[in-house]
């Protein structure tokens, strides 16, 4: 039956309002605010006396300044070992926890989701600490020691060689929750008839899983992956909470989340005096690159239906 | 003549607005809201019609938060101001008011102590209010039961940590895990000795003398020597940490400063501060260092009342109430004798007498060789730089 | 599955028994039960007034902003997944741009725009922001999931006469439910654990949020940590519950989607 698109769907017009409240929050709230704010990025000086216009200074010497360049790809190098972690350990193992969660022979499956879910309710201040006091030598040595895994005493946070690791693990510890529950969401969305033809055709669960789901949840590992991506390009918390903004130790954590907040916002601690046209430099750097990692990813996984 | 001049102050503002006025003030101190109220009230009681409510911010963000709040004319109207460039640069953007002109502020405070707040051209743009010191805090217990006495060299130092590493006890509860901490209390505390006081400082500063010479060079490696009596994984242990290793006795010995005097306040054991001493043949000289002062925000709706409180924290009377009500570890700055009524407080100013003091090294004029100069610690004392070459790359970023 | 619980569950008692300790047996034995349980922590938390305060604040903006993004970006959504052209990609593409940027950057701006409106130092101020933060990640969500749902359906329905607003409201919505907890649960945590925007919006005791208010426990050099462990398990409570009652709209929602499908 041909579609009769002119009189059924509605032209844009009658869509536009639909979307009026959203905008009206958007761009008085968000929108505007950040456009100006990242225009700071041609200018230098903090205060509106002090502000002048110079154009490409800040990124030119972003990336000629000594310490400013080892500094930024030192951060940009970090961020993507986190996100990496991330993508494997993070959503992988909600993959997989997601799978034997919508397994119906599983007992007690809420119990678990519950589980899974409550780091994430955490503020992550109490995460940091918590983690902060397991990984401490120091307190944990001897307990350690008595149960015969003294090899586990060491400055875990405090080395540089597996700091950033520790942190982003600590990461995926806390934001496990959150895959797991998309992914919960999107194998019960699929139908039940599907699973039940694989089932006919004598598949087995790994066959079913790659052939039948994982497809048919594509958009949604999509979703997740540009979260992440995005969320990691921009994370802050956890590395203030674990380590403190300098991405100790010798700036070993320090992401481009810290980075920017450090010349942006707080600035170097303790002269306390930012920069908020670096700053802002910064930022808009990362949403180039953040954009030209989601809109790849957004056409590989949506379907345009 | 002051406090006439204060008199007429509280008279100006009771006779133009006999309505209440309340006035803010922000600061990064949230560990003090209920001294700072007393204070606050002990002032009421002078100017009954002004109302001082007090409402600092979490330390991290007190900077950050600052900024925002002048920067979109919401800020505090009195507020605390940190020292040299970070508040020099405040009073350029036209934040904090001018205060040459209060009332008993040149008079009453020596000329050292005024420069932490002062601009190059004299201008003052805030009232010094305290002042902290670094010392060694020990533990009296252990020293007498391991025989030790307090050293009077660095050398003697580091045979008393021998001592009680031997004798199975943490001697040092520092780490490097919160990296300030290492930098400000101890290699900052331990820099006059080595360097010399203020008086050298400068010399450094004009480029007279390098920041790799000698000196400093056995500067960094008395940090490297100490490492090995810090707590094992002391690349974890951060400042917290550090706090209750002491506490509960772990570590026999905390370089650290004087403002945490008041966490072993209920301490079950007996305990006491040296100065860090110097090499032999050197002067032991102590980092007394300027710490916080007292401003207005020059777009305040209410200039009188905020002039006539930091007036009033520049007489006798006021300054003796404030000193009252500081925490423990914090020194009134004021000319006046006034006597602090905690034993450990009085330990810590017994320390200044006849040794030259200075502030924390970087301070006044080289603070961007901060976080170069933390990572060389930190690096000498992980052993993965060796002194000359922590001192090298500090001196090679001097400009 | 069942080691990971452990893993979870461990950190989880370490805090719980750490809160009913003092300030240093914290310490001297970290991950044990304590040797004397101390309530004081717990005590002086809930007999100051304020925890009491923060708390109600924190749950009247997390709740009415989760319940207008919700309501908002669900429209929003809905337009943009039915309507195919290059306005509305465009549009798409705005709104997930949000996401991508740090809204910290703007900070300054939006203290002069919360002052001009004459809604700083109060609760107020940081809805719409949460709004406009929750609305990236909500369009992004639930445009994806409102694709998801057959044409067909939507098609039949205008046939047999009905308005697309009906549909919007009679058909979507149940469909997606999953997606909404999803989405609200997602936001949920920003919001209630945000602690920059209530830093530098409100200075009044009487406004804070909840976590602002367990910041004034952390001091410049030292912090009580039995207390704060203390004040964050009990802000952690009402987020497992919230979460709780918002699973259990999400698996009505997708049991019952499954069956329709």
């Amino acid at each position: 039956m041909p579609k009769q698109r002119n009189s059924i769907t509605p032209k844009g017009r009658y869509w536009i309002l639909y979307l009026l409240p959203a905008l009206f929050f958007y761009v008085i709230f968000m929108a505007w605010p950040l456009l100006d704010s990242l225009r700071l990025g041609f200018f230098t000086g903090n205060t509106p006396a002090t502000r002048s216009f110079i154009g490409f200074g800040n990124y030119v010497k972003l990336f000629t300044d000594e310490t400013s360049r080892t500094r930024y790809w030192g951060a940009f190098g970090h961020t993507w070992y986190f996100f990496l972690i991330n993508m494997v350990a993070q959503n992988c193992l909600g993959m997989l926890f997601a799978v034997i969660l919508t397994n119906p022979t599983m007992k007690g499956r809420e119990f678990y989701q519950t589980v899974v879910f409550i780091p994430t309710t955490f503020a992550v201040l109490v995460t940091g600490y918590l983690w902060k006091l397991l990984l401490n030598p120091v307190w944990c040595g001897d307990t350690l020691v008595r149960m015969h895994l003294g090899f586990l005493a060491r400055p875990w946070l405090g080395d540089q060689s597996t700091a950033l690791t520790c942190v982003a693990l600590i990461s995926c510890w806390q934001w496990m929750g959150i895959p797991t529950m998309m992914f919960v969401a999107a194998l019960r969305n699929i139908p039940e008839d599907c699973i039940e033809a694989a089932d006919i055709e004598g598949a087995n669960a790994w066959q079913t899983f790659w052939y039948v789901k994982y497809p048919m949840i594509l958009p949604v590992v999509g979703m997740i992956t540009i979260l992440t991506f995005v969320n990691n390009f921009n994370a802050f918390d956890v590395v203030f909470a674990t380590e403190n903004v300098n991405g100790a130790p010798s700036y070993a954590t320090d992401l481009i989340g810290t980075l920017f907040y450090r010349i942006g916002i707080a600035g170097q601690h303790p002269i306390g005096i930012p920069d908020a046209g670096m700053g802002a430099a910064i930022a808009t750097i990362t949403f180039f690159v953040l954009m030209a990692g989601v809109v790849p990813m957004l056409k590989y996984t949506q379907r345009e239906a | 003549m002051c406090f006439a001049l204060f008199a007429q102050g509280t008279k100006e503002s009771a006779a133009s607005a006999t309505e209440k006025v309340t006035l803010t003030m922000g600061s990064w101190r949230t560990d003090d809201v209920e001294q700072m109220n007393n204070l606050l009230a002990a002032y009421k009681k002078i100017a009954p019609n002004v109302d001082i409510k007090f409402q600092p911010t979490n330390p991290p963000d007190y900077n950050a938060t600052l900024r925002l709040q002048l920067d979109s004319h919401t800020g505090p109207d009195l507020m605390y101001a940190r020292s040299y460039a970070t508040g020099q640069e405040l009073f350029n953007a036209g934040y904090f008011a001018d205060c040459t002109d209060i009332p008993g502020l040149m008079t009453n405070f020596t000329a050292s102590n005024l420069a932490p707040w002062q601009m190059p051209d004299g201008r003052m743009f805030a009232v010094p209010f305290a002042a902290v010191s670094h010392a060694v805090y020990y533990n009296k217990d252990i020293f007498a039961k391991n025989g030790l006495s307090i050293p009077s060299t660095w050398e003697e130092f580091l045979s008393v940590c021998d001592k009680l590493q031997k004798a199975g006890i943490t001697p040092l509860a520092n780490g490097v895990a919160d990296e300030w901490d290492i930098l400000e209390c101890f290699f900052l505390g331990m820099v006059p000795n080595f360097v010399g006081g203020a008086s050298e400082r400068v010399k450094y500063e004009s480029g007279e003398k390098k920041l790799n010479d000698a000196d400093f060079v056995a500067a960094y490696q008395a940090m490297a020597d100490v490492a090995k009596y810090c707590p094992k994984g002391f690349e974890s242990v951060t400042y917290n940490d550090s706090q209750v290793l002491f506490n509960t006795q772990k570590a026999a010995m905390f370089v650290d400063g004087s403002w945490t005097a008041g966490v072993y306040k209920d301490a079950t054991f007996q305990w006491g501060v040296f100065a860090i001493p110097a090499p032999k043949g050197r002067k032991t000289a102590i980092c007394f260092h300027p710490d916080m002062a007292i401003t207005m925000n020059s777009a305040t709706t209410h200039p009188e009342e905020a002039k006539a409180f930091l007036a009033w924290l520049c007489t006798k009377e006021g300054a003796t109430t404030a000193s009252k009500n500081l925490p423990v570890g914090y020194f009134p700055m004021i000319n006046f004798e006034i006597k602090l009524d905690d034993p450990h407080a009085n330990e810590f100013l017994a320390l200044n007498a006849g040794k030259e003091t200075d502030a924390r090294f970087v301070w006044p004029a080289l603070m961007d060789l901060y976080a170069p100069m933390n990572q060389a610690v930190i690096k000498v004392m992980r052993g993965e730089i060796t002194a000359q070459k922590a001192a090298d790359s500090v001196a090679a970023l001097k400009k | 599955m069942v080691i990971w619980c452990c893993i979870v569950l461990f950190p989880i008692w370490v805090l719980l028994i750490n809160s009913f300790k003092t300030r240093l047996t914290i310490y001297t034995n970290p991950f044990w039960i304590p040797r004397r349980w101390n309530f004081d922590n717990y005590r002086s938390v809930l007999r100051e007034g304020d925890f009491l305060t923060y708390f109600k604040n924190s749950l009247i903006v997390v709740l009415l902003s989760l319940l207008l993004v919700l309501i908002i970006s669900s429209f929003a959504a809905f337009a943009l997944s039915n309507w195919r052209g290059k306005t509305s990609h465009g549009l798409y593409l705005f709104f997930i741009a949000g996401m991508m940027l740090p809204i910290k950057i703007a900070s300054i701006k939006l203290l002069e725009l919360v002052r001009s409106l004459g809604l700083l130092n109060t609760i107020w101020s940081l809805v719409p922001i949460y709004i406009a933060m929750g609305l990236p990640i909500g369009v992004f969500v639930l445009t994806e999931f409102f694709r998801e749902v057959p044409h067909e359906l939507t098609e039949a329905a205008i046939i047999d006469g009905s308005t697309y607003f009906r549909v919007f409201v009679t058909i979507m919505l149940p469909l997606v439910r999953p997606a909404l907890a999803t989405v609200a649960i997602y936001n949920l945590i920003p919001f209630w654990n945000d602690l920059w925007f209530p830093l530098i919006f409100i200075n009044e005791e009487s406004q804070k949020t909840l976590l602002l208010g367990v910041t004034r426990l952390f001091g410049q050099y030292q912090t009580d940590w039995s207390k704060v462990l203390a004040v964050l398990t009990l802000s952690a409570i009402p987020v497992l519950v919230l979460y709780l009652s918002m699973s259990k709209q999400f698996i009505k929602g997708v049991t019952a989607g499954a069956v329709k499908g």
